[in-house]
């Protein structure tokens, strides 16, 4: 049973392409609803990170990236994209607290039932993307270190 | 079954990736992640080693998106399951699979899926793993909008129930003589449909956001003769309405639920049942700009649990651990220090211990988050972050009213968080926490005080140290009196970290709580290792709380997605 499925698995590998964005529906700082698809642009690549309240390296490392921004905005056109994943005990929170860590440069989205975290395969918080102009995930990385952030950067730099 | 349902799966993909190779590719992605734990016996805190001495909790989810369609499924392994997690966790086992179709205007889900009503208060289906919580509805979804003015859903549905589901036996009387049963769906059936409509896109407003909502839910669960002479019903249905506006930064959301009708094993002597209406009410108001982010919660709840059960008996209805089909989520401080979560808050949607009756809370919280910028007075060099959390709760002087009774609960705290030098950054924080040591049925409270400093050292760009230091002060028995912590911490980034801890309660139980811990990381896999000892407490999340037995041995975590 299990061999046909990791037959199936395999043929199917070999056919697949490079992981895009899915498109879910979650909330923009306005409370409206927005398709992640929305998010890619075609013209500039982003950092795409997965975040919550409850989750201090993932603020510490939105932190690290809100210092650098304005320097490294000087040299590459990016966004950076912070989602919060908090459901109804912290999302009214989250928004309070991005402002109050002068999160301002990202555009903050609120998945509250966690679909475009489910959707994007990242369980583990912190985890964060960096996805290509035209909406292709070209690096990912989970866990955090102080300095871990100068490696998204140098991704950003690598794409033309 | 799962096995019909693994060939079709198999056999999808294979179409897939027969169908790949003449249009647009599609993609996979899909996670896996593994919690391992060898158990030593511990006469210090009485840990003990479950049979075989090892616990394994194994997540494999898989999802392919080709254009509209998606497809994905979830397997986990249980050899066996971790220490204080629901018994019923075991073996291998198709957890979660479903088909999806994602339209422009329609979308379509058959098979699993997880949703939510609002903010959960009548409805919510989720996954939390660290409690062994899955809620996913086996069934159908259907979401439809019209262009961003209207948006609407249907979903029929089984909840999974992977708590220890008991079938009552035929004798009413003797319900409690029931037997175990572990099946993976509870015999709850759901039917909810859920709207919005935005009344700033309607007429074409720019600069404000307001949107009205509603939904209904509607359950139903076999219950017994004698529960049903009584006037329990096995159908019902609950309501919710909401309002959310936003302007110029401020926000404000109210939400209003009836829960429809819950009923609760009382005994007093006419009656064996409490037949009750749930209700709840949430204002949330906010602001943020300039820096400044606010946010106010005031929620009032009554018999708001939605509990998932098999035959309409639950077997301990004062028990917080079954699983719910609603989320009613302590609305409190969030902390990650250890001595910050000794005795957590957990929200009372009702309270019945013996003749003791409470039919729910009031209460609220108000969070500041400012952001003093650098250049001003306060901010200096580097700027400074600050931030405030005031949370308080009451269960209710009587029943049906707003007025509140016994404090619950109570937290004050302030922190702050400023680079001092560019290598050095120190955050502190102090709380006071205060609960009531008898879930309201008495006065009597205890106040624990902690002081944290957590100070960051950056040696070189990549090479930076953490050390954490915590001081609990309480001069009351029930908190253990004084407590004491620290983390020490080295990491390498961006692939090594390596910890030590202690938690130590000097004021009573004298026993060093300690752990040693590293891990790897090499972009999206991450493995780390453990050991020590774990102390037995509440862990939560939401409106679930798990007792976690106390424990001592070594962890294995790997954690990769694709």
């Amino acid at each position: 049973m299990k061999k046909i499925i990791l037959a199936a698995l395999v043929a199917f590998a070999t056919t697949v392409a490079m992981a895009q964005i899915p498109s879910v529906k979650i909330e923009n700082g306005k409370g409206k609803s927005v398709k992640t698809s929305s998010l890619v642009d075609g013209e500039t690549p982003m950092i795409l990170s997965f975040w919550a309240v409850s989750c201090s390296n993932c603020i510490l490392e939105l932190n690290a990236i809100s210092e650098k921004f304005p320097d490294w905005i000087e040299e590459a056109d990016f966004r950076v994209v912070a989602v919060s994943v908090d459901d109804a005990k912290n999302s009214a929170k989250a928004r309070a607290l991005a402002e109050g860590n002068g999160w301002g440069d990202f555009t903050l989205l609120y998945d509250k039932n966690q679909d475009f975290q489910r959707a994007m395969n990242a369980p583990v918080l912190p985890h964060v993307f960096v996805v290509d102009k035209n909406g292709k995930i070209v690096y990912s990385h989970t866990a955090y270190q102080p300095g871990g952030e100068d490696e998204l950067f140098n991704v950003i730099k690598g794409l033309k | 079954m799962n096995k019909r349902i693994l060939l079709a799966f198999a056999a999808m993909l294979a179409c897939g990736a027969v169908d790949a190779q003449t249009e647009e590719k599609g993609f996979l992605t899909g996670s896996f992640e593994s919690n391992t734990i060898g158990y030593v016996n511990d006469d210090k805190t009485f840990a003990r080693v479950p049979d075989g001495g090892f616990g394994s909790n194994n997540y494999l989810k898989v999802d392919y998106y080709k254009g509209s369609l998606s497809a994905g499924l979830q397997m986990e392994a249980y050899q066996p399951a971790l220490v204080g997690f629901p018994s019923n966790l075991k073996g291998t086992k198709l957890a979660n699979y479903y088909i999806a179709w994602n339209d422009e205007d329609f979308a379509f889900t058959a098979g699993t899926f997880y949703d939510q009503f609002g903010s959960g208060l009548l409805f919510r289906s989720y996954e939390d793993r660290a409690l062994g919580n899955n809620s996913a509805l086996l069934g159908a979804r259907l979401n439809w909008h019209y262009k961003d003015i209207f948006e609407a859903k249907l979903l029929w549905g089984v909840p999974r129930m992977p708590f220890t589901n008991y079938v009552m036996s035929d004798d009413e009387d003797n319900y409690m003589k029931g037997y175990p049963i572990y099946n993976e769906w509870a015999e709850t059936n759901v039917r909810g449909a859920d709207a919005s409509l935005s009344l700033s896109n309607l007429l074409g407003l720019e600069s404000v956001n307001v949107a009205l909502e509603g939904s209904v839910l509607n359950r139903y669960q076999a219950v017994g003769l004698l529960a049903e002479e009584e006037g329990v019903k096995p159908s019902t249905t609950g309501y919710s309405a909401r309002a959310n506006v936003e302007y110029n930064g401020f926000v404000a959301r109210a939400e209003w639920v009836d829960a429809g009708q819950k009923h609760y094993r009382y005994s007093d002597g006419e009656s064996n049942y409490l037949i009750k209406n749930g209700n709840a009410q949430l204002v949330d108001l906010g602001y943020s700009g300039g820096g400044l982010g606010v946010n106010l919660s005031v929620r009032r709840l009554e018999w708001m649990n939605s509990y998932i059960d098999g035959r309409g008996i639950v077997l301990d209805e004062s028990s917080i651990t079954n699983n719910n089909l609603n989320y009613v989520p302590a609305l409190c401080a969030q902390y990650s220090y250890s001595l910050t979560n000794i005795h957590p808050y957990v929200p009372m949607p009702y309270y019945i211990n013996g003749p003791f009756v409470n039919s729910g809370e009031i209460g609220g919280q108000l969070d500041v988050y400012y952001n003093f910028r650098r250049g001003t007075t306060l901010g200096g060099k580097r700027g400074m972050k600050v931030n405030f959390n005031l949370s308080t709760y009451y269960n209710l002087a009587e029943e049906g009213s707003f007025a509140p009774g016994k404090m619950l609960w109570m937290n004050v705290n302030v922190g702050m968080e400023k680079y001092l030098t560019r290598k050095f950054k120190l955050k502190m924080l102090y709380a006071m926490q205060q609960r009531n040591t008898s879930y309201g049925m008495g006065d009597g409270t205890a106040v624990a005080n902690v002081f944290v400093a957590d100070m960051l050292y950056k040696f070189t760009p990549k090479l930076s140290t953490r050390l954490e230091l915590q001081y609990l002060l309480s001069y009351e028995a029930s908190n253990g009196y004084d407590w004491m912590a620290a983390l020490f911490e080295v990491n390498m980034a961006p692939r090594w970290s390596v910890f030590v801890s202690d938690m130590y309660n000097h004021g009573m139980e004298k026993v060093h709580y300690y752990n040693v811990g590293a891990s790897y990381t090499a972009s999206r896999t991450r493995v780390a290792i453990g050991w020590g000892r774990t102390r037995e407490g509440l862990i939560c999340s939401g409106g679930v709380c798990r007792m976690m037995p106390a424990y001592t041995g070594g962890n294995l975590t790997i954690t990769t997605s694709f």
